[in-house]
């Protein structure tokens, strides 16, 4: 893996949140995914956590997937957790206690934007509700992303990924017909919330440039998703059609055969439209192939060899196709599953139909040429978990990085760094936070890569 | 005090297709003044259903409709010398240009990234394409469906293999890889707009739909990096490769589901919280028993916990259960369609749902949404997507072309 270079042509390596310092008090995913896309386009992320044990930030570090497995877990070597907080500072503050508190407002005041992802309440039961923060700093700039939103009568609901998938609607638009929701194999909404989070930074500080002011984003991660189903919601409240309905969702097609000719809201009705089973038989061996008119279909029909099964008039268009769905993906399937899933998108790519093999985590790192070649992954050394491999933004800038350039922070890294070099605590101070619960957990033993400035103060230094 | 949305002092010129136009609806909501390029006759989004009463008609694709809200439409014929040079010009007076030509198109148009970053080094030139600008698999066409194999969601989507043997690998639908490429052009714009803001600078953005859905998998990546493991498809739930993992979504009274969250750190005291709970329709099982107070016996006991649940929730619907639920603090949720968030008035209390009037029909229809509350800058639907070439003689007088000019591009077929 090499380091994907900074830009094309003019490059340079700027960073286009230079200078923009975040307080990150999100958890779990969906903040920190927001947070890990400002740190990689180059704002100053400050993490602040607390480990106390049985805590979700302890638990965060701690989660299990994506560690090797022969490794005894602790706070610094998930590389589920590095890879959502490259590019961050961390910072451990005791947030109900009233000297960690009062540090975070130090911080604040000298920063342009917070964010969070706790349920509804969290900050102003701490007094730092959006007034507070204005009267630490009037032009803050401050993100909340919770499950429905501060506002509305059931604000406080709290939800993981899966459940908020679930109330946005988006887990109902995935499955086949007359079966359980097959849902999303991973939390969509969990990325698309902290995407939503970072746009919202962004384009506030846009706002904050040309008026002086700050402001209160409130976002909502189910109301994110629901916006994406907007084309069914003007159908229900255009046409009053509703969508629990036979044949819907219709797996990977557009139109279930056997049920009624309704839009299913994935684009142009067409056939073929599917995942097609390829050689020798694997588990992701399939590749989806698509025809978007008549002309693709006679490229697929010469590609296959030009079948006698594929010149019957009845396939010739496109509503005949998808009328006859089941026998035309029959004789499809009878086609690809003589064909390796690569060969054969390679094969219809050649004559112009869009097809593409299903690619597994494996395939993407270590198949896929195309990702390579835009060099969407980056090694980068980690003192617990060693070197990994880490992804990269998913667009180049000619003048700005999109490169992650450092792992996540080990608990507390950044202590020093930052409650002495920027909020000018003293060596002294900063130890006893050590030993009063507002820096470190009493609970928890102090990590090695902090025994020094722990002892600060305490008679066992120097 | 408001000033319009936190965009409203930039213009958007977006020469988008099916792959982009979510990027130019979000910029419009921001309140960006979004100017959309159409060829002459409209666009072919406009001939994707569902349509108003079901009755094809490029003014009435509500699809077009909901990716189109806000912006302003012009025809335009960019393959002719003077149909470029409006373009040229329009794009002269804009901040942003979101395209979604295949790489290199509009390079021989003369309207590449170079050429009009060179008549404007403050111009934010986004390219969006399911690719990229660069690589072999550059000029391969995709759809939607076609990006989602690709990407990786089908390889995570679908049915645990016992419940559906034959079950193909599962594209959510909805359109969700342009979705996904969209939500990181906005980022990218986004960035470069405030990386200009402080050095005066803009810049070339070159974005791939395909890596936009690849980084768009979770912990799927990071798994194989760390562990070699391939993830496998799970009913309703996570993948994973540590097969399998306890079900997470019941069926309930009406026939619809609940998404129950259940993992292996289901605390204890959460055990308890919905046994108690399960234990007042007499389906608690013996889950009130001393021996789930401890973790160990919790987290070895979980397809026994999620039988007792399979049992319970059959007693009750799917929004009784959620309900129940989240008063008990579980963040479990009931699996909605549009039918039931419609129906929901927490959405109305928000103000998300915003009425659209439609004049042409003399009718005003209801459309998602405030996706977020900007407390300074408040996101609006300011009007319905434009009908074909609707905006064309009012942009192009702006751009200071005179009724003679304009009359002659129509009559040229130009516009």
């Amino acid at each position: 893996m090499s380091q994907r270079s900074p830009g094309q042509p003019a490059g340079g390596g700027a960073r286009a949140l230079e200078g923009v310092r975040i307080v990150d008090l999100s958890w779990v995913r969906a903040g920190p995914w927001g947070t890990r896309i400002l740190g990689t386009l180059g704002a100053e992320v400050i993490k602040v956590e607390w480990p106390a044990p049985g805590s979700v930030h302890h638990n965060d570090r701690y989660t299990n997937t994506g560690r090797p497995e022969h490794i005894e877990p602790n706070l610094n070597n998930s590389h589920w957790f590095s890879e959502k907080n490259v590019n961050k500072l961390s910072v451990t503050l005791n947030l109900r206690n009233p000297r960690g508190r009062d540090l975070l407002k130090r911080l604040i005041a000298v920063s342009d934007v917070v964010i969070e992802n706790f349920t509804s309440r969290v900050m102003q039961r701490w007094e730092l509700g959006y007034e507070q923060l204005r009267e630490i700093k009037e032009d803050i700039i401050y993100v909340s992303l919770s499950a429905l939103g501060h506002t509305g009568r059931d604000h406080p609901f709290r939800t993981y990924g899966p459940s908020a998938q679930a109330l946005s609607g988006m887990t109902f638009l995935s499955g086949l017909p007359g079966e359980p929701p097959a849902g999303w194999g991973w939390s969509y909404l969990d990325d698309t919330g902290g995407i939503y989070g970072a746009i919202a930074v962004m384009t506030a500080l846009h706002h904050r440039h040309v008026t002086g002011r700050g402001q209160h984003v409130d976002l909502s991660q189910v109301g994110s998703g629901i916006a994406l189903s907007g084309a069914a919601i003007l159908d229900a409240t255009v046409n009053g059609r509703a969508m629990r309905r036979e044949g819907f969702p219709p797996g990977n097609r557009t139109h279930w055969p056997g049920t009624p000719r309704l839009d299913n809201y994935r684009g142009p009705m067409v056939a073929p439209h599917n995942a097609y089973r390829t050689a020798p038989g694997g588990y992701n061996d399939w590749c989806a192939i698509v025809c978007r008119d008549d002309e693709q279909w006679r490229a697929l029909v010469a590609v296959m060899g030009d079948p006698e099964w594929a010149r019957a008039p009845r396939f010739a268009s496109n509503d005949g196709r998808i009328e006859h769905q089941e026998e035309l993906d029959r004789g499809i399937e009878a086609w690809t599953q003589t064909l390796e899933k690569y060969e054969l998108a390679e094969r219809c790519q050649a004559a112009g139909v869009p097809a593409m093999p299903v690619q597994s985590n494996e395939d993407r790192v270590t198949r896929d040429p195309q990702l390579r070649h835009r060099e969407m992954f980056t090694e980068l050394p980690h003192a617990g978990l060693g070197p990994m491999g880490y992804q990269n933004l998913p667009f180049r800038a000619s003048a700005t990085e999109t490169t992650s350039r450092r792992a996540a922070p080990l608990i507390g890294e950044h202590n020093r760094e930052v409650l002495c070099g920027l909020l000018g605590l003293s060596e002294q101070e900063l130890g006893e936070g050590y030993r009063d619960d507002s820096i470190w957990p009493e609970d928890l033993p102090v990590e090695p890569h902090l025994e020094a400035e722990a002892a600060a103060g305490s008679g066992a230094a120097s | 005090m408001t000033a319009g949305g936190a965009l409203a002092d930039l213009r958007v010129v977006e020469l988008a297709g099916e792959q982009g136009q979510w990027c130019g609806r979000l910029l419009a909501d921001l309140g960006a003044d979004v100017i959309k390029i159409e060829p002459p006759g409209g666009a072919p989004e406009r001939e994707v259903g569902p349509y108003y009463r079901d009755e094809p008609h490029p003014d009435r694709s509500l699809s077009f409709w909901h990716y189109n809200s806000g912006k302003r439409g012009i025809t335009l014929d960019i393959e002719s010398a003077e149909g470029a040079d409006v373009l040229r010009r329009l794009v002269a007076g804009a901040d942003v240009f979101l395209e979604t030509l295949p790489p290199g198109r509009l390079a021989a148009l003369g309207l590449g990234a170079d050429e009009l970053r060179g008549a404007d080094p403050r111009l934010i030139y986004c390219s969006l394409t399911p690719f990229g600008q660069d690589g072999p698999w550059r000029d391969f066409r995709t759809t939607d469906l076609v990006q989602l194999a690709a990407g990786g969601q089908m390889a995570q989507c679908g049915y645990d293999e016992e419940d559906n043997p034959d079950a193909p690998p599962i594209a959510p639908g909805g359109g969700n890889a342009w979705h996904i490429g969209c939500h990181f052009a906005l980022v990218a714009i986004s960035a470069a707009i405030v990386y200009r803001d402080m050095s005066g600078e803009g810049q070339h953005l070159d974005v791939s739909i395909h890596e936009a859905c690849s980084l768009t998998t979770e912990s799927a990546i990071p798994t194989f990096f760390s562990t070699g493991r391939v993830v496998r498809r799970q009913t309703g739930r996570h993948s994973a490769w540590s097969m399998p993992r306890p079900r997470t979504q019941y069926l309930c009274k009406d026939g619809t589901y609940i998404n129950a969250m259940f993992n292996q750190r289901i605390s204890p005291e959460r055990v308890r919280i919905f046994a108690e709970w399960m234990d007042e329709y007499g389906a608690a099982d013996d889950l009130l028993d001393e021996r789930y107070r401890d973790a160990q016996v919790v987290e070895e006991s979980q397809e026994h916990i999620a039988d007792v649940l399979h049992g319970f929730f059959p007693q009750i619907t799917s929004e009784e259960a959620c309900r129940g639920a989240q008063e008990r603090g579980l963040p479990w949720g009931a699996v909605r369609s549009v039918d039931e968030i419609l129906a929901d008035p927490h959405w109305e209390d928000r103000g998300y749902w915003v009425d659209v009037e439609h004049p042409e029909l003399d009718a005003s229809f209801r459309y998602p949404g405030i996706w977020g509350l900007y407390s300074d800058s408040p996101l609006a639907i300011t009007r319905r997507a434009p009908l074909v070439g609707e905006h064309t003689a009012e942009v192009l007088t702006e751009l200071g072309l005179d009724a003679g000019e304009i009359e002659s591009l129509r009559a040229d077929g130009m516009i």
